[in-house]
This record gives C-alpha cells, sequence and structure tokens, in this order.
C-alpha cells in the first residue's frame, strides 16, 4: 500500500480531515503571529542555518570536544553506530542495575531506533509520558506528528482508551478532564520509575552539556526523581557555544506552536549530586545509588546523510514540526499515510534519503508550494530537495519505456497536421460514446479523481474554418 | 565499545563538508522599551501571572494561587516564607508528592520569552518545583534581561550540574489542541517580581 492508499484511508473521514486540516493551519497561523513579534526574526532563521553549516561541517571535532567535558562534568559517553546499537547499550545499562521500571520523554530517535519494542520484549516496562505520546502508545500505533503525536485523534477516541486503559468514567471526553486522568495514572508510574530516558534537543560541545525541552514537564519529572538519567541524542544535534542556544531557542517553539518559549527548558551537565537528605542508611535519592548520566551518541545512517551533498542541509532539522503544520499535502493526508518515523516534507526528505525504495513515493507527496520552506526556522530548502529526489528516482522509474515510447509517437502525429486532424476527429468521436468517468484510474492514482471535460462535437480548426466561410459567404452577399 | 567511537568519527571524516567559518557571533538584538509590559504579556499567553510587590513584604502583598492561611504542605527557598508540612518533613525527594505550593527564587526574567532562569540550590528543590501543585518564583525587578542573547551572557554553565528557563505551568494541548494547565507539574505559576 502506497501514500496515497494510505491517506485514503485516512481522507475517507471528511469530518475528521477538515478537523485535521483546519487545527493543523491554527498552529501554523500562531506561529506566524508570534514571528512578527520578534523584530530580527529572519536575521535569526539565517545565524541558525549559518551555526548549523558550521557545525555540520566540523562534527568530528565538536563531538570530540563534547565527549571530553561531558565525562568531566561525570557525564558518561557512549558511541552506537546505528539503532541496534544503541538498543543493546540502553538495556545494558537498565539490565545491569536491575531496573524494570522506565519513563520516557519525547524522542523522535528512540521512535527511529525502535527502542520501546526492543526493551519491551526484554521483560522492561517503558511508559512514554508525553501526553500524546502515551495516548498514542496505549492505542499501539506510532506518532503522527513529530511535536502533535496524537493529533490525528479525537477527543471521543481518547476518552474511550482511557476509559478502557486508565479506569476512566464512561463516555469521557473533556480534555481537561483527560488530562486530570492522564496526569493521576502518569504520576504514579513518575515516582515508581527506576530510569528516565529522554532525547535531546541540543548538545553542546564547549560544555558538554545538553537541553532538553518540553511543555508538560515530562523530561524533568521524569529524570529529577530516579537516579539513573539515560539521553540519546543523533549525530547532528550538536552547537559549538552555549551561546549558539540563544537564537535556536528563540525560533524553535515560536516555530513549533507559536509559543514564546517552551515551559520547561532544561540545561544538563553532569549527573545531579546526591540528595543530602536522605538518611544515612539510604544513599541516593530512593536508597540505592549515587545519581548516573549517560548519553548515547547515535549514528544510524546520518553520517551517511552528511556525505551526501544535496541532502546534508536536511541534518539542520531541529524537528520543530512547522513544515508539517504548513503542509498541504500533510493537512489532510494525516501523519500516518507517510508510513515513517518522520512524516511531512522533513520526514519525506529524511526517510527518502535514508532508503530511496520503500519510500520512493514520499517526494511525489508534495505539490511543491514551497511553504515549507519558507517557514523553516533553519532555512532548510525542503521543496527543492523534495525535487531533487523526484529527479533521482524518476531515472530509474520503470516505465521509462512506455513513456518514452507514448511520447515519440505524440510527437510524429504533431509534426503532420493532417494526421493530428484526423486523429483528432476519430478521438473526439470515439471519447464521446465512453462514460464520462473513462479516465478514472486508468493512467494510475493521478487520474483516480480527474475526469477530461466533455469534449467539443467540432474542433477549433473546424470552427474556425466554418466562420471564415461564413463571413465570406455575407461579404459575398452584399 | 570504542570501536563504535572510532568508527563514527571516521565516517563523519570522511564525510567532512567543505569547511564553513563560524558565523558572526550572535550579536544581541536592541533591547526593548519596556520589557517589564513584554514580560508580563508573553507570561500571560503562556498561561502564567505576574505580580509586582515590594521585596520586604511581598507575601502580604500579593494574591495567592491559594488561600495562604490554609495551606498545609509548602516548600520554600526563600527564608520570609517558611517551609511547612511535607515542605519541612519529607525524608526522600518521592515524599514531596502532596506538595501545595513551592517558592523559588529566580536568578533573572526573560521579557521577549516570558521565561525565568532558576538555578535549583539543591536536587530536591527541583523535584519540590515539579510536584507542587501551584510554583511561586520571585524575582528582582532591576534583573529583567531583554531576550536570550542577554540571558546566556549571564548564565555560567560550570556551576552547577543544572538548570532551567521556566515559562508558565506545565501545560499539553495533546487533546484536541486544547490547552490544559497542569499536564504532570504545577497547575499555575506566579511571578513576584519584587521592587527595592
Amino acid at each position: 500500500m502506497g501514500h496515497v492508499e494510505r491517506a485514503a484511508r485516512f481522507v475517507a473521514d471528511p469530518e475528521r480531515t477538515r478537523w485535521h486540516d483546519e487545527a493543523l493551519w491554527h498552529v501554523r497561523t500562531r506561529r506566524d503571529a508570534a514571528a512578527r513579534l520578534v523584530p530580527d526574526w529572519e536575521d535569526l532563521r539565517e545565524q541558525a542555518a549559518a551555526i548549523k553549516r558550521h557545525a555540520l561541517g566540523r562534527l568530528p571535532e565538536l563531538w570530540q570536544a563534547f565527549e571530553t567535558n561531558a565525562s568531566r562534568a561525570g557525564t558518561i559517553v557512549h558511541w552506537a553506530r546505528d539503532a541496534r546499537e544503541h538498543n543493546e547499550i540502553v538495556y545494558r545499562l537498565l539490565q545491569e542495575r536491575g531496573i524494570r521500571r522506565v519513563v520516557k520523554s519525547k524522542s523522535m530517535l528512540t521512535e527511529e531506533c525502535g527502542l520501546n519494542p526492543h526493551l519491551g520484549k526484554r521483560g522492561i516496562e517503558i511508559v512514554d509520558t508525553d501526553l500524546g505520546e502515551r495516548i498514542v502508545q496505549l492505542r499501539r500505533e506510532a506518532p503522527s506528528h513529530i511535536v502533535m503525536p496524537a493529533i490525528h485523534l479525537r477527543r471521543r477516541e481518547i476518552g474511550e482508551l482511557f476509559e478502557r486503559e486508565m479506569g476512566g468514567p464512561k463516555g469521557i471526553d473533556d480534555p481537561e478532564a483527560l488530562t486530570a486522568l492522564a496526569r493521576r495514572d502518569l504520576r504514579a508510574r513518575f515516582l515508581a520509575a527506576e530510569a528516565g530516558l529522554t532525547g535531546v534537543n541540543f548538545a553542546v560541545a564547549e560544555t558538554g552539556g545538553f537541553v532538553v525541552v518540553t511543555n508538560e514537564g515530562n523530561a524533568d519529572l521524569g529524570t529529577a526523581l530516579p537516579d539513573l538519567h539515560i539521553a540519546s541524542v543523533g549525530l547532528e544535534k550538536i552547537l559549538p557555544k552555549q551561546g549558539d542556544l540563544a537564537p535556536f531557542l528563540r525560533l524553535l517553539a515560536r516555530s513549533a506552536t507559536g509559543q514564546a518559549m517552551t515551559a520547561y527548558t532544561s540545561h544538563f551537565r553532569g549527573p545531579r549530586p546526591p540528595s543530602p537528605a536522605a538518611p544515612p542508611d539510604r544513599p541516593g535519592s530512593d536508597g540505592r545509588r549515587d545519581p548516573e548520566l549517560h548519553i548515547v551518541i547515535v549514528d544510524n545512517g546520518r553520517s551517511r546523510l552528511l556525505g551526501t551533498p544535496a541532502f546534508r542541509e536536511a541534518l539542520a532539522c531541529i524537528r520543530c514540526g512547522a513544515c508539517l503544520n504548513t503542509c498541504p499535502v500533510y493537512r489532510r493526508s494525516g501523519g500516518h499515510s507517510y508510513e515513517a518515523t518522520i512524516p511531512g516534507p522533513i520526514g519525506s526528505v529524511l526517510e527518502t534519503a535514508r532508503d530511496s525504495r520503500t519510500h520512493a513515493e514520499l517526494p511525489f507527496a508534495c505539490s511543491l508550494c514551497g511553504s515549507c520552506s519558507e517557514v523553516c526556522p533553519v532555512r532548510i530548502p525542503l521543496h527543492r530537495q523534495l525535487l531533487a529526489f523526484r529527479e533521482s528516482i524518476s531515472s530509474d522509474d520503470p516505465h521509462r519505456r512506455l513513456r518514452r515510447w507514448g511520447l515519440d509517437l505524440l510527437g510524429r502525429v504533431m509534426l503532420r497536421p493532417a494526421h493530428y486532424e484526423r486523429l483528432g476527429r476519430w478521438g473526439r468521436a470515439f471519447a464521446r460514446r465512453l462514460p464520462g468517468t473513462w479516465l478514472e484510474g486508468l493512467l494510475g492514482p493521478w487520474t483516480r479523481h480527474r475526469s477530461l471535460p466533455t469534449l467539443p462535437s467540432r474542433s477549433f480548426r473546424e470552427l474556425h474554418r466554418e466562420r471564415v466561410k461564413a463571413r465570406a459567404a455575407r461579404e459575398d452577399g452584399r | 565499545m570504542n570501536r563504535a567511537r572510532d568508527d563514527i568519527l571516521a565516517r563523519l571524516d570522511a564525510a567532512r563538508t567543505p569547511r564553513v567559518e563560524p558565523p558572526r557571533p550572535p550579536t544581541a538584538p536592541p533591547g526593548m522599551d519596556d520589557p517589564p509590559a513584554f514580560l508580563r504579556a508573553r507570561l500571560e499567553e503562556a498561561g502564567g501571572r505576574l505580580q509586582m510587590a515590594a521585596a520586604r513584604n511581598w507575601p502580604d502583598e500579593i494574591e495567592w494561587p491559594l488561600d495562604r492561611t490554609a495551606v498545609r504542605h509548602l516548600h520554600s527557598a526563600l527564608p520570609i516564607v517558611p517551609s511547612r508540612g511535607l515542605g519541612l518533613d519529607a525524608t526522600t525527594d518521592r515524599e514531596l508528592d502532596g506538595l501545595e505550593i513551592c517558592i523559588l527564587r529566580a536568578e533573572f526574567a526573560v521579557a521577549e520569552s516570558g521565561a525565568v532562569w532558576q538555578v535549583p540550590s539543591s536536587p530536591r528543590e527541583r523535584v519540590a518545583a515539579l510536584l507542587a501543585e501551584h510554583l511561586i518564583v520571585v524575582v528582582d525587578a532591576t534583573e529583567i534581561v531583554a531576550t536570550l542573547h542577554h540571558a546566556y551572557q549571564r548564565i555560567d554553565p560550570a556551576r552547577s550540574a543544572f538548570g532551567w528557563f521556566l515559562c508558565g505551568p506545565s501545560k499539553t494541548a495533546d487533546i484536541e489542541q486544547s490547552l490544559v494547565l497542569g499536564a504532570h507539574g504545577p497547575r499555575t505559576l506566579d511571578l513576584i517580581v519584587t521592587n527595592a
């Protein structure tokens, strides 16, 4: 099943499609309003893009500096070439400490690596704590948006889910009440967790620290209590200096949701000191051990993308989701139609760059309107990259010979006006006898919802000839 | 595991892009006309509330999120309001669950972001700020900077293992985009801007 078929499933519910479209467009307008309040917005975008270009040009130095500075602060640094290594490192850290209960805040990288099933299969209970992520986790589906994971669902569906999974009252669908229910359920899980996993929004080479942002505070609750914090970070997330955070943090929340800033913007640098108030017979905050901070640096195809000049720029992405919110195709087809960890324009670029065979359709799920490139806070030329993908994918199109043959034939007919006219006459006569929907699906998805206009009985040339003849007759009559 | 490290660094080296000079250091954009007004507007958008009060007796001047006399469990980092209940007696951090109010001091506020920069004085203080139902943050009126550029000029990363910007209470809009305050952490945030 391709993007078109999956999108068809989404749009089969017109009410949901309309709501999805409007809700995301509303987020886009909030982004515009927030950007207008920042007088140097365009300078900020340029500055952020320049910092990323610079950083991506010296990743080896930056990560080595990060490693040195992080280790100095007491953070333990791990390296993972691919998803499997990442998952094994995380599992080993948990297993060595006998940990069974883990809370996780939103991290697209761990989604990409398939960490949850990996740990789940090995008997570790992993709870997603971002409300949207918890909802899709309980539904056993993937997030449909990178910032708003459950944007494809309506309140009633969430009510039914919570009724089943959290013992909520029947018919509950008020967002306030639903959130309160989840808060109570998750608070208990935070208090019981033995380790907290997070992603990383920005790592800073100069300090060996990193920043995690959330609105819910779930990354903080998940790491403030347990003694083990494991953060997973993709190779592209590093910035040289602490001061570089300023332009990115001014751009990030405004681009994502139209907020001036997220509620929590947490700066970690080394494990927290042991809690001094713990009684002497119970060292550590929960009586087990000193707090630990681990960070896993993950490649998983990123170095390959870096070596592809055309798509290197996509590594500048800060995962704000602005390109999803503005995309006319994403808004109307839903995130699941992309069947990719990251949907929307940036997902179509990253996933196709990773595996162009599986995702060959995604560059075509685009109207080339260019809105994504306009809103991107780090100025990734998304629509141009999608166009470049189309070119490289089309060059190994299996129907290439058929197309060539068709165009050759058309060329030959066009060169001979008499043939052209005769074929036109036959074609019109023939097509008028067919049902109006004859074109439907004939040439693939493109013609599925299109039909030709009713063909006239005579061509323009015929009409013109008659007109000239009629005028000549009139003039003769005078 | 060092094999992985060396492999990755080698791959990055092989994929090395043309060297791009670092951009000019972010120049702090010009300050704004009325930072406190900007701070108030952004904080209110984020679901928080700003109150001005005198440093000497702000606890008597402000409007409290709860009836102050009825509060049983309070953690305070400021001597002007003594901790009580769980804020005083909890032996482990987890026992702070049930805290009604947490009071913190912030180093400074960032007008353009509606946020404050806060460095918890202990891990427990951070837990209290997350588990309490209501958060009160106190900042000096002279300590308002215009933007995050100005903020980072003041932040010393070596000072502590943890620091955060706080902007309004914990919130979510994950259910049909409808904003709910108090997703996991505090349901309200009062920023008290104190004058000498």
